[in-house]
């Protein structure tokens, strides 16, 4: 048997004769973690999808533990110790996590299934990976990151020797990072292979023992990662290399563009003030359950206020749904791409037209297909959303470019403020870039811009004033200049006195 | 200690969030309420003999009502229950009044409505087909064998042989209680024991919640499918065989519109429409509130008009109240969701 537990050589793959995969090839040992990299749409998933036996290859060869496999199934892939947690979640939300960690493979008691062992087993596999959930919770009752977190139980749970993990932290807490971290590290001193993909390449050092980085569907180099440093990592994957990581560029501060006194909605925001000048990106930083989402979700009408004042340019305005804030020129683009952000069984062209059938408008209330087609060619073009075709349904891009659809979608019409809700997640460094570039661009036009990041050195980096959020109320706000992550920290935790003593903010 | 949301909700709530036990309880609530009522506006609804003839009304609606939970489950539907009902009507009492062995002839009966059922299944999960269409075609031609197996007439009576049959799906009665409940009793009880206790009825839960995601972890959503297509077309039989047994012969417009009484049942008892959740006991409970309402209004002497009305209300209410709760957790879900990133 050679070194290697997983061979893949040459494996090439297309979809409707574009090609995702060319001649590419990997190796994995037992023992090592391997970091896959690349930009969106290299074709990381799909790779791991015809590892995982979801896809089925054009060409090449898989072998696996020295055996070399012609037919790999999900059966197959699972039987030869193969767990693969895909970039999207996969639960069935109506069944519950001991359920759902043992579906396919239901312990049974003389033909009955036996709900108490599955139950114990369950809470032995979280207990194990310190997450702290009953198994008998339905998990459509979870939040994301805790689902995310059953997900990779349920992989661990099958004893699999090799493990794919397709992004699993772009959901997750910084707790819930680390122990992650730890079990991954526990894994590969038990001798698993495990193959991570992540966009997040400050995570790698944790973690990682070698790297292999595709480009277009190609594979470019394999490296060991104390050889190589991230810069090379990253013209590796771009093709060029990326000066700046967070460009800036400073415009003098206009007049005042959006103006919001003590908006109230529900539990999660409560007496939020802000403002949003010209010449500004203003960052709102917090916790989990600051409340971020649910404010910029208030703002732009997809959910009921229960008080509050909205001036635009000094004019108050009345929001009650998402139709008048797009008329005022308010947009918002939404954190969770598949539900909020996309139509996924529409169209590329479809999904850019929706929000803006009121400038396509032809003869007789039309869809004037011309202008359709133009704006979703400048879309693409813009943002470089990488795509065969602009008739392939939404849920065919890559998970990044998914995103970039979302963006662009909005910034095909004229508006005058922008509500980015975790705009960079799970889009690689070079798009992170474009979308930075893109925000200084609205910035330098005059355009209100509110940025809402979990990530601390790119709100740093990027946000001219940023607003901290805690417990749905605003508890800090710092110049760029003077911001640092231990201040914003403080204010993120600024949580209200259980005895109802306010804070001091 | 915003973190304190994110935990796992209460014993008591996660044992209530499951498959929908909630709306169950609503239902049993409303049920007694129902029963209350009528029972205050005549002493007589709760006469021996009023019961036992409301029991042997529900004994259909809760059949065809199981096999419709089957599939809605499976986040699909069946339309074609309705005909398969009449077809096994038709069916068995053509063979019967042609003078082949009853038994024999439920037999032929049975064979022909799985046919139907697997080829449901296979239509909507071998071959992706949406379930309206696909049950729409096969409710057409169960329908049109239905008529086409006596020459586009009903059947003379099944004559003197077929009183064994008679007796065993009718007029019998064992401990008190007409046959036909025990059959449906005896259904619901292997009914619900696949669906709760064993392999193939978490298959079809998990089928209906995320088809994908079942497909990724080894469940052969083709075969839970189909098997939920079979469920639905065998207990259609059973109610065609009754109607068979009661009239005492076949009539071709037998089980019309049942596949929408069926889906009534279903949804009263909260069994959801986007599968994935629903219990069979609120499948009696959605099918009891139906007979009740039948037999009260009956007895209060309101015109079948009426009683139509009131039932449809009936059931946009309860899915009504159905989904303004969904909407409420659905919010408070978000505001976790938010709570979990940080
Ligand atoms: N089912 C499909 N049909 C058509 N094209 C597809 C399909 N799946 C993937 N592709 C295309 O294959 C290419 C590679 O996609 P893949 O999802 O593997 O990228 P990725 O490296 O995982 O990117 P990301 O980091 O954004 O997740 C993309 O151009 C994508 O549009
Ligand atoms: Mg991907």
């Amino acid at each position: 048997m050679s070194e290697y537990i997983v061979e893949l050589e040459g494996v090439g793959k297309s979809f409707a004769g574009i090609r995702a995969l060319d001649d590419v090839s990997l190796n994995l040992k037992s023992g090592e973690v391997l970091a896959l990299l690349g930009e969106n749409g290299a074709g990381k998933s799909t790779l791991m999808k015809i590892l995982g036996g979801i896809y089925t290859r054009d060409t090449g060869i898989i072998r696996v533990f020295g055996e070399e496999i012609d037919e790999m199934t999900p059966k197959r892939a699972k039987e030869l110790g193969i767990a693969v947690i895909h970039q999207e979640l996969n639960m069935c939300t109506h069944l519950t996590v001991a359920e759902n960690i043992f579906l396919g493979r239901e312990l049974l008691r003389s033909g009955m299934l036996d709900d108490r062992e599955m139950n114990i087993r369950a809470a032995e596999v979280l207990s194990r990976l310190n997450i702290d959930i009953a198994p008998d919770t339905v998990v459509g009752t979870l939040p994301i990151s805790k689902q995310q977190m059953v997900e990779i139980a349920k992989a661990l749970s099958t004893n699999a020797r090799i493990l794919v993990m397709d992004e699993p932290t772009s959901a997750l807490t910084s707790k819930e990072i680390n122990d992650l971290f730890h079990i991954i590290r526990s894994l590969r001193d038990q001798g698993c292979g495990i193959i991570y993909i992540s966009h997040r390449l400050e995570e790698l050092q944790h973690i990682v023992d070698r790297v292999t980085i595709l480009r277009d569907g190609k594979y470019i180099a394999t490296t060991r990662f104390c050889d190589t440093t991230m810069a090379e990592i990253i013209s590796n994957m771009v093709g060029r290399e990326i000066k700046e990581k967070f460009p800036r560029v400073e415009t003098p501060l206009g007049r005042t563009i959006l103006r919001v006194k003590g908006l109230n909605a529900g539990r999660q925001v409560r007496n939020v003030s802000f403002e949003l000048r010209e010449g500004e990106i203003v960052g709102v930083a917090g916790l989990m359950g600051a409340g971020r989402t649910e404010m910029t979700r208030a703002l732009f009408g997809a959910d009921p206020k229960d008080g509050g004042e909205i001036l635009l340019d000094e004019r108050p305005l009345r929001i009650e749904k998402p139709m008048d804030a797009i008329e005022a020129g308010i947009v918002l683009v939404p954190e969770d791409r598949k539900k909020d952000g996309l139509c996924t069984k529409l169209s590329i062209r479809e999904n850019v037209a929706l929000p803006n059938l009121d400038i396509l408008k032809g003869a007789l209330s039309t869809v004037n297909s011309r202008g359709e087609r133009e704006m979703v060619e400048r879309t693409v073009k813009n943002l470089s959303i990488r795509l065969s075709n602009a008739e392939q349904n939404a849920d065919s891009l890559s998970g990044g470019n998914q995103q970039k659809l979302v963006v662009g979608k909005w910034l095909a019409r004229e508006f005058r403020v922008v509500l980015f809700d975790e705009p960079t997640r799970g889009i690689d460094v070079a798009a992170k870039a474009e979308i930075y570039h893109l925000m200084n661009d609205l910035k330098t036009r005059g355009l209100g811009v509110l940025f809402i990041s979990s990530e601390m050195p790119e709100i740093l980096g990027i946000a001219d004033r940023i607003i901290v959020m805690c417990d749905g109320r605003v508890t800090g706000e710092f110049p760029a200049g003077t911001a640092t992550q231990e201040k914003i920290l403080e204010c993120a935790t600024r949580f209200e006195d259980k005895l109802g003593l306010a804070a001091g903010d | 200690m915003s973190m304190d949301d994110s935990k796992s909700p209460s014993r008591l709530g996660r044992l209530f969030a499951a498959r929908g036990m909630g709306q169950v309880v609503t239902a049993a609530f409303g049920l007694v309420i129902l029963c209350v009522v009528f029972g205050i506006l005549n002493p007589i609804f709760f006469s021996g003999r009023n019961v036992g003839n409301l029991l042997r009304q529900i004994a259909p609606i809760l059949l065809i009502g199981i096999g419709q939970s089957y599939v809605l489950i499976t986040g699909n539907i069946d339309l074609s229950i309705g005909s398969v009902v009449g077809m096994s009507c038709m069916v068995s009492a053509t063979l019967m009044t042609m003078g082949m062995n009853p038994w024999v002839a439920v037999a032929v009966t049975l064979i022909c409505c799985l046919i139907v059922g697997v080829l449901n299944g296979c239509l909507v999960a071998k071959f992706n087909l949406p379930p309206f269409i696909a049950t729409l075609g096969t409710m057409t031609i169960a329908r049109g064998i239905a008529q086409i197996v006596n020459n586009n007439y009903n059947t003379d009576s099944i004559g003197p042989a077929a009183e064994g049959f008679r007796n065993f799906f009718y007029y019998g009665r064992l401990g008190g209680l007409f046959n036909t409940i025990w059959i449906s009793l005896a259904l619901w009880l292997v009914f619900n024991f696949i669906l709760s206790r064993t392999r193939l009825g978490r298959h079809i839960y998990a089928t209906g919640s995320n088809k994908e995601a079942a497909r990724l972890s080894g469940v052969d959503v083709v075969a839970s499918t189909t098997a939920a297509y079979m469920v639905s077309a065998v207990c259609s039989c059973v109610v065609g065989l009754i109607v068979c047994a009661t009239s005492g012969m076949g009539t071709m417009d037998a089980g019309n519109m049942y596949e929408l009484y069926a889906v009534a049942a279903s949804v009263i008892g909260g069994v959801s429409t986007l599968g994935g959740q629903g219990l069979l006991l609120g499948t009696v409970m959605g099918a009891s509130i139906w007979g009740v309402l039948q037999n009260g209004l009956q007895f209060a002497g309101a015109p079948v008009a009426i009683r139509n009305i009131v039932i449809g209300v009936i059931v946009v209410v309860s899915v009504l109240l159905d989904v303004v709760v969904r909407s409420e957790k659905r919010r408070r879900k978000r505001e976790r969701k938010e709570e979990a990133k940080g």
